[in-house]
């Protein structure tokens, strides 16, 4: 083997097959339909989010790919394997980080580490050695041997990110890591996801904050009801409402001639007069923004403040189902 | 994973509290508090008896209690007086114990008509005093059964074994209850032995509760998702558990018969037969907690329903005091671990090796298997991440 131990995990050969294919996945309880008929797949070194509200089926879902509950219907494929509670063997390739804090407060994080990784089959040299380094990784090498119980909300936090690396998985799933946790760790973990996609581990992560899903994923599924609403880049995603951006001029002046003026411009679709001033329907405002101020100077209008607001995920979930991501 | 959960275990103190500490602290309270009731040691006795002459039958009931006086169990010294000075020779405190047969007695038992012996018994005749009123008591029902008519008024008084177990009998105040009606002496565990037995079988369901209990709390800790993603069949994890509970019973269990044995005295028999027992106790309690494990819903639940059922069976088991049911309730009883435990380790006390352990060893066993297939009928609880 060229690769060195701390190289990331790869694909197998031929890498354009996805390293997870998840195909019409149901689960019900009772007469709830928890997860309707979702599918997905992530590629080699892909970041993708599952976005959607409390109650969306996200960690139901990631439940059934991690092999922990069964499915009523669908197939989860894992590195080309069957994955499934009946099907252990497939759960190597892959590292889970549950959101709940999963460690043992009497043992402290080397133990900690070297229990889940010889449960994940590492032995001897390399047991020492990927527990050192995902230590160093994680910041805790200096408390590499304090239990875990004194340990702060975020040590704790890193900890649990870390066990789910040791054993180099090809698929990454972390269920909404950010949940309850101070500003600087979750800038931390965040940070931390984004590297080790850099470095070519595929993720699969949960998340109700679309900041998170537009920050570090490649694509995005929107979950809602428990079926997925639409996919695709954020970029694409976007495209879905419609693609435009809303910019608001402020200011005094003759806004109805000013509105006239502005209509003329080639990006604008639409203008509303208020009081305050004018609200634009705008394709690719970055670019027109320029002609935009223009224009309206030209009309005689005292400019006092321009805004500029491109849509978001948030946006996006507007549109697709009439709802705000968090309610 | 047995062995790191075993270090959290230990870590953790409280297996060490409940398994070994708190057991023979009450052993030792037990002990000390039952001490007098438990080991009676009869004083000497002194019977003053007066016989009427030439009545075959007064001579014999004489004779038995003077059989007494070869029988270890109460030093007696039987001396006979005239029927008129046996009243002030009690009263004086010359002897412990008067006892005049009367005129025609004889005669009448013969006739099977009622007479009554005279029995005096002087202030400081303590249990002493009652085995011989025991021994008296014993030969009168035997006159009356008619088994002298039968042999002809030749040796009928009791044999020096029959003498000896009503001696016995009495000595320890009525007939011992076992667990068990044991169908031989050596199914029998001494107050000390079976107090010890009895203590280690009641710890013993807390102990194994340590290990296997440890799965509700994975599932509270959140680390039973994660154990759940791991490369393993998930049965490995109960196991894992299982093995941490037989470890510790299996140790505790061992710990608290060699320290109740040195400490009290009490020899339990062959290593390998009691080893047995123990082993086949661990296997059945470990998996009664297996079904604890699967039904409770939390940790708090857990702990209260194994603590109910240890002290349930504990308590019918004889770990507090003995205890037996009459017919179809005293069956059930026999059907219980802790019961099942104290009686195997009656038999390797008796003298018993691992042959005899027949019944305890098959009513262990059999539980085990009822529990396990139990447990496996509760559906398993599903994770989530
Ligand atoms: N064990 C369960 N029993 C019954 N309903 C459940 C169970 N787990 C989840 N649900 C329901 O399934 C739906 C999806 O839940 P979940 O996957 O946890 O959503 P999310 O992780 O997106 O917040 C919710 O309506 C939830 O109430
Ligand atoms: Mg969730």
């Amino acid at each position: 083997m060229a690769e060195t131990a701390s190289a990331p995990a790869r694909a197998p050969e031929g890498a354009t097959e996805p390293v997870l294919r998840v195909e019409g996945l149901v689960r019900r309880y009772g007469d709830l339909t928890a997860v309707g008929d979702v599918s997905f797949t992530i590629a080699p070194g892909e970041t993708y989010g599952l976005l959607g509200p409390n109650g969306a089926g996200k960690t139901t879902t990631i439940s059934m790919v991690a092999g922990l509950l069964p499915a009523d219907a669908g197939t989860v494929t894992l590195a080309g394997e069957p994955m499934g509670p009946r099907h252990p063997a497939a759960r190597r390739h892959l590292g889970l980080v549950p959101q709940e804090l999963a460690i043992y407060p009497d043992l402290t994080a080397r133990e900690n580490l070297r229990y889940f990784g010889r449960l994940q089959r590492l032995r001897g040299d390399q047991l020492r050695r990927r527990v050192d380094e995902v230590l160093e990784l994680i910041g805790l090498a200096d408390r590499a041997n304090d239990a875990t119980k004194e340990f702060s909300g975020g040590m704790k936090r890193r900890l649990n990110i870390g066990i789910g690396l040791l054993h180099q998985p090809l698929l990454l799933v972390l269920d909404e890591p950010t949940v309850g946790v101070d500003p600087q760790s979750r800038h931390a973990i965040l940070e931390s996801v984004a590297a080790l996609s850099g470095e070519g581990m595929s993720v699969l992560y949960t998340t109700h904050y679309m900041e998170e899903a537009e920050r570090l994923c490649d694509r995005v599924g929107i979950i809602d009801g428990g079926t997925l609403q639409a996919e695709g880049t954020r970029d694409e995603l976007v495209r879905l409402t419609g693609g435009v951006d809303h910019v608001r001029v402020s200011g005094e002046g003759d806004l109805t001639t000013t509105a006239a003026a502005l209509r003329e411009l080639p990006a604008v679709q639409q203008v509303d007069a208020d009081r305050q001033g004018l609200s634009l329907t705008v394709r690719d405002a970055p670019t027109a923004i320029a002609a935009i101020v223009t224009t309206a100077t030209g009309a005689g209008m005292t400019l006092r403040d321009v805004e500029v607001s491109r849509p978001d995920l948030e946006s996006v979930f507007l549109h697709l189902t009439g709802r705000a991501l968090r309610d | 994973m047995t062995w790191t959960d075993l270090r959290q275990r230990v870590r953790d103190r409280s297996v060490l509290v409940f398994a070994i500490v708190v057991p023979l602290a009450l052993m030792t309270v037990f002990n000390f508090v039952f001490a007098d009731l438990e080991q009676p040691t009869p004083g000497p006795v002194t019977v003053a008896a007066a016989a009427p002459e030439g009545d075959p039958l007064a001579a014999v009931l004489v004779d038995t209690l003077r059989g007494l006086e070869e029988s270890a169990a109460v030093p007696v010294t039987v001396e006979t007086a005239e029927a008129e000075a046996v009243p002030e020779a009690v009263e004086s405190g010359e002897v412990d114990l008067g006892l005049v047969v009367p005129e025609g007695f004889g005669a009448a038992v013969r006739a099977g008509e009622p007479v009554s012996v005279e029995a005096i018994e002087g202030e400081d005749a303590g249990i002493g005093g009652q085995v011989v009123m025991a021994v008296v008591h014993a030969s009168l029902e035997r006159f009356a059964a008619g088994t002298v008519a039968a042999t002809a008024g030749a040796q009928a008084g009791l044999s020096p074994g029959e003498l000896a177990a009503v001696a016995e009998e009495a000595a320890t105040g009525g007939p011992q209850h076992t667990l068990v009606a044991g169908e031989a002496a050596d199914e029998q565990l001494g107050p000390s032995a079976s107090m010890v037995a009895g203590q280690a079988g009641l710890f013993l369901l807390f102990t194994v509760s340590f290990g296997v209990l440890g799965l509700v709390a994975e599932r509270k800790q959140g680390t039973m998702a994660r154990l759940r993603s791991m490369p393993m069949n998930p049965a490995l994890i109960v196991l894992a558990k299982a093995m941490v509970s037989l470890v510790l019973g299996i140790v505790a269990t061992t710990v608290l018969l060699t320290a109740g044995s040195l400490l009290f005295g009490v020899d339990f028999g062959s290593p390998v037969a009691v080893a047995a027992v123990i082993v086949a106790a661990v296997v059945a309690t470990t998996s009664l907690m297996l079904v604890v494990a699967r039904v409770a819903r939390s940790e708090e639940q857990a702990g209260i329903a194994s603590s109910i059922l240890a002290l349930v069976l504990g308590i019918s088991g004889g770990a507090f005091f003995p205890v037996s049911g009459p017919g179809l309730l005293g069956q059930l009883m026999d059907l219980n671990p802790v019961a099942a435990f104290t009686r195997g380790l009656g038999i390797t006390a008796g003298g018993g090796g691992v042959a005899d352990l027949g019944a305890p060893l098959l009513v262990l066993a059999g539980f085990a298997v009822v529990m396990v297939l139990v447990a496996r009928l509760v559906p398993d609880r599903e994770e989530t991440v």
